[in-house]
């Protein structure tokens, strides 16, 4: 399409003016954790950080009485199950919800809309009292599968399909494949991008979860790394230093999570849309 | 898309009321029966050991070596297997909703003792027996904050207190004395205020949930009648009160933000401010950084019928109802912290500046032996006030939402205060039945 | 209005409720139990669970016994804390969700016009989305609108000439900007990521017969973009609607502090968290009360914001 120089000109003026907003506070989380607190307060605000050879970053992610490390290991597993676990079954029911119109499918559907309209904390605390007489406190389980029923997927997946062009699954049934084989071989290969979409919403949601991993991980080996963090947040004996080099710890696993799956998302994003 | 929105917004609607109908008719809200999976704690009668297992929770502490102190006395317990959760954030939240589960813990600390309201719902066991003479041990207005209907519910650990940090090296310089009224602190903070250092913080939230009460009881006004039946604040005094702190939370003088709030000394310590009010658990740190040039003070009287005040309250042991053990879970904590007194006075000493809940280990207490520590207990003697039993978290709620209306939106005092004391005088009513 | 250039393809839903076969019955059930068994356990249950604790005194304990009927949610409707936290979370969702939706969409525009470094541009407003608000909050309240001399606001201020200003004190209404520039920071990278696959699903070759005939940019959009971008449009906003009334994190993040949370900008939720589980505070049934009061409220804008889309569109 051919556009008019000045209107292309303006849109990366613009587009310029906003990424510097966007990405700024990235950079204020990088530089509040490599200064020192005495830069941070000082009357003056410093764009430079003062202590970027300092050791601060290094204290936290190995001090064994933080316990980082281990914890960064338990996030991970946690965050991986849960998104592909979320992904799979929202992608089934959201495939059925729209491939198969019956009444039940449109109840199925009502509940699933309903759900996003009700506030978490409605179930917040039942939720709790059911897993914890399930005895599932501090197991993955009890971490885990409590969360991976996610209305929200199986709307959007269901959103995706209702688009989904019916004449690739047809010639695909004319060669006798079975709705099983069709749906992993043709239709979740035709939508990687809201694959990517959900699944990197997931992740991130699984890696910043802080209320219910910190009520499940009683034992302290259970803790996720959101959990170990908030020991630096709490408002008695703020460190800035401190509390900022555990933001950028926990951030950037989930940044390079983010901008690895993006690269997908963006190739699954103009599949899709090339019909 | 094809089916519309409207469609489905219908069936969703129809599928609340469904719902709603279809739980009406059934779940009476009741816990399904406990399962016994093997990963239950409570569930845990190991044969092999012969020795109870107890759960017992700590928040977590801003000083260093609270946590591997308090785990080493678990380990040292002759009497059961101890294994202490240190819960890292947000303590009430996660203790409360355990406290509704299986997994509760046994043995747990809660600030000030447990609420009225956990007493009430039966989720803390009675300690009037494990106490037993012990109870004349303990300061009597500590012990008063744990026990309802004369029965003890909670054993007090250590007593913190919060005090006015001031800067005298400052005040001499600028000729001014120790504020002993709310008048001569707020001259006092507009006089050594200047660009460099603010004159008085109490908090981001510019005081109003720290100072609350204390405005009250600085202005010789009480929560409430002796009957505990009705709200008793809402009176001219206290209106004049918030008045005069108004003056002080509008001028050039009061700092409303700082690099930390009001429990954290270091806005005092990095020079933000000549006068923080804040806790004594940061004497130490404070000391560190002004030496000599500091002093603390207690809030200053309000009022013709005003009186200077610090507040204080202690961390206290509960045992939890639904322990497995409640015999053992009652044994330990009488081990703790009514016997093992070597423990109580480490405590109050090794770690930031507590005082002892027992009078007899003051002499002990090196901390609060001299200096501003000493000053500071004896400010506790003389002008110490605590949270009342029947000031539920609700009726805090309403007089706090007062009080921020009134000084942050200048909103009618009368006003705020009449609908906050009609709040608590129902509260009072409430928890009264 | 013009009708819509292309038509949906309608007639495949037709089609398959008619004709549905029994082994296409039990491959629907084979696909979606998984889903709606997990929704029974953890979503329904507990939602009666609440419902019927909604109807107790149940003050710390989830098995209460004494029935009040709906006095929970008769005291909470003569709360005037709580009646002022819906009118202004009313006001809230009204301003927000407009305002959303035209930031995500217009950086989906923009970036279309983009073609060097478009990825480079997408990444950059899609990566606040990776933040947790719990950080962003902390960046927000400790760095930029830090009421203190060395908040990055205040000494833009200052080198301005201007006063500092207390941000998040309450004494004026500032807080809101530094509220609304957080959640959109956070939230609008989502939805332009939708929007953008939305729009890539429109056929290029419309604008370019668009353009042949004249039709200027302005033009292009309202009869072509906006249009065909309708399934998106709602989706979107529904989901922005939802979210607005259940607005929580930044809320809470922002504002408590270590003496509670302040009584301005209180949204519904936070009001009710306070209740259900803040300081020594543990009253379930109230808690309940309130939030199925408002997810009736979200239900009946769900049904006005549903009537105003539907006005002028085809149907």
């Amino acid at each position: 399409m051919r556009r008019s120089k000045p209107g292309t000109t303006l849109a990366y003026v613009v587009a310029s003016v906003l990424a510097v907003f966007f990405l700024l506070p990235f950079y204020v989380i990088f530089r509040n954790a490599f200064s020192t607190q005495r830069h941070l307060v000082s009357p003056q605000w410093n764009w430079l950080p003062d202590a970027v050879g300092g050791s601060t970053f290094t204290d936290v992610l190995t001090n064994p009485g933080f316990g980082i490390l281990p914890a960064l290991g338990t996030s991970a597993v946690v965050a991986v199950t849960q998104t592909v676990l979320t992904v799979v079954i929202s992608l089934m029911a959201g495939y059925a919800l729209s491939r198969w119109r019956t009444p039940a499918s449109k109840v199925i559907l009502g509940m699933t809309v309903f759900t996003l309209m009700v506030p978490a904390m409605v179930t917040f605390v039942p939720t709790f009292v059911m897993v914890s007489t399930l005895g599932w406190i501090s197991t993955y389980r009890g971490l885990i599968i409590p969360v991976i029923f996610s209305a929200f997927a199986t709307f959007l997946f269901r959103q995706q399909f209702l688009e989904f062009p019916r004449e690739l699954e047809e010639s695909a049934a004319l060669d006798g494949a079975s709705v099983w084989a069709t749906f992993w071989r043709i239709v979740v290969p035709n939508a990687l991008g809201t694959v990517a979409a959900v699944g990197t919403i997931t992740f991130i949601g699984a890696w910043n979860a802080f209320l219910w991993p910190l009520l499940i991980a009683q034992d302290p080996s259970m803790r996720t790394v959101q959990v170990v963090l908030s020991q630096f947040m709490t408002s008695q004996g703020i460190r800035y230093p401190e509390m900022f080099t555990g933001a950028l710890i926990a951030t950037v696993p989930a940044l390079v999570v983010f901008l690895f799956l993006q690269r997908w998302l963006v190739q699954g994003v103009e599949r899709s849309g090339l019909k | 898309m094809a089916l519309t929105r409207r469609t489905l917004l219908t069936l969703s609607g129809g599928l609340a009321a469904t719902t709603a109908l279809a739980a009406c008719g059934s779940n009476t809200g009741r816990t399904p029966a406990p399962s016994t999976a093997p990963g239950t704690p409570v569930a845990s009668a190991d044969p092999s050991a012969g020795r109870p297992e107890l759960a017992q929770w700590y928040h977590k502490y801003g000083e260093d070596g609270v946590e591997q102190a308090v785990k080493k006395w678990a380990a040292e317990y002759p009497g059961a297997d101890v294994s202490v959760n240190w819960v890292l954030a947000d303590y009430e939240k996660t203790l409360s909703a355990a406290l509704l589960t299986p997994t509760a813990p046994d043995v747990f600390e809660y600030a000030n003792g447990p609420t009225l309201d956990m007493i009430k719902a039966g989720q803390v066991e009675d300690l009037t027996d494990t106490l037993g003479g012990a109870r004349d041990d303990f300061t009597p207005s500590v012990l008063e904050r744990v026990t309802y209907q004369d029965k003890v519910y909670a054993i007090p650990q250590t007593v913190d207190m919060q005090l006015l940090y001031y800067r005298k090296d400052l005040f001499d310089a600028k000729g001014l004395t120790a504020p002993k009224t709310l008048a001569e602190l707020t001259h006092a903070a507009n006089t050594v205020a200047d660009g460099s250092i603010g004159g008085f913080f109490a908090g981001n939230d510019g005081g109003v949930g720290v100072l609350g009460l204390l405005l009250m009881w600085a202005a010789g006004v009480e929560e409430m009648n002796e009957a505990r039946t009705q709200a008793a604040f809402n009176t001219s005094a206290l209106y004049d009160a918030l008045s005069g702190y108004k003056e002080l939370f509008d001028s050039p003088g009061m700092v409303k933000s700082a690099s930390a709030d009001w429990s954290d000394a270091s806005p005092f310590i990095n020079g933000e401010t000549a006068m923080q009010w804040g806790g004594m658990w940061d004497l130490p740190k404070v000391i560190e950084a002004h030496g000599d040039a500091f002093d603390v003070l207690p809030f200053p009287a309000i009022g013709g019928s005003g009186r200077q005040v610090v507040p204080f309250g202690a961390f206290s042991a509960c045992v939890s109802s639904k322990s497995a053990n409640v015999t053992a879970a009652k044994n330990f904590v009488k081990w703790l912290w009514i016997d093992s007194e070597d423990k109580q006075v480490e405590f109050s000493n090794a770690f930031g500046t507590h005082i002892p809940a027992k009078p007899k280990l003051f002499p002990q207490a090196t901390k609060v032996a001299d200096g501003p520590g000493a000053s500071a207990a004896q400010f506790v003697t003389d002008h110490g006030r605590s949270n009342a039993l029947h000031w539920t978290p609700a009726s805090s709620e309403a007089y706090s939402t007062a009080v921020s209306n009134v000084i942050k939106s200048g909103a009618d005092a009368a006003a705020e205060f009449g609908s906050a004391a009609e709040k608590v005088t129902a509260e009072l009513q409430r928890v009264a039945g | 209005m013009t009708p819509g250039p292309v038509a949906r393809p309608e007639g495949a839903t037709h089609r398959s409720g008619a004709t549905l076969a029994r082994s296409n019955r039990r491959w629907f059930w084979l696909f979606v139990t998984p889903f709606l068994a997990g929704l029974l356990v953890f979503v329904y249950a507990p939602l009666l669970w609440s419902l019927c604790l909604s109807f107790f005194d149940a003050r710390n304990t989830v098995t209460p016994n004494r029935f009040v009927g709906l006095g929970n949610y008769t005291y909470l409707l003569a709360d005037r804390l709580f009646v002022d936290s819906m009118v202004t979370f009313i006001a809230f969702a009204v301003f927000i969700v407009p305002l959303t939706f035209a930031c995500s969409l217009g950086l989906a525009l923009l970036l279309q016009r983009i073609t060097v470094l478009r990825a480079f541009f997408r990444s950059a407003f899609f990566l606040p989305t990776a933040v947790s608000y719990v950080i962003a909050a902390m960046v927000w309240r400790m760095t930029f609108f830090n009421g203190a001399r060395f908040g990055l606001a205040n000494t833009l201020l200052t080198s301005l000439g201007l006063e500092p200003i207390n941000w998040l004190g309450g004494e004026n209404s500032w807080y809101w900007l530094a509220l609304v520039s957080l959640r959109l920071w956070l939230q609008v990278g989502f939805y332009m990521i939708l929007f953008i696959a939305g729009l890539n699903q429109i056929d290029p070759q419309l604008y370019e017969a668009a353009s042949l005939d004249g039709a200027g940019a302005w033009r292009r959009f309202w009869s072509i973009t906006f249009p065909l971008l309708r399934p998106t449009s709602v989706a979107v906003s529904m989901l922005l609607l939802f979210n607005a009334f259940q607005a929580f994190d930044e809320f809470y993040n922002m504002l408590n502090t270590v003496g509670g949370y302040p009584p301005y900008a209180r949204p519904p939720l936070v009001y009710l968290y306070l209740i259900s589980f803040g300081g020594g505070l543990q009253d379930l049934g109230i808690g309940s009360a309130g939030t199925m009061i408002l997810t009736l409220v979200i239900l009946v804008f769900s049904f006005l914001q549903n009537r105003l889309l539907s006005i002028g569109a085809d149907r």
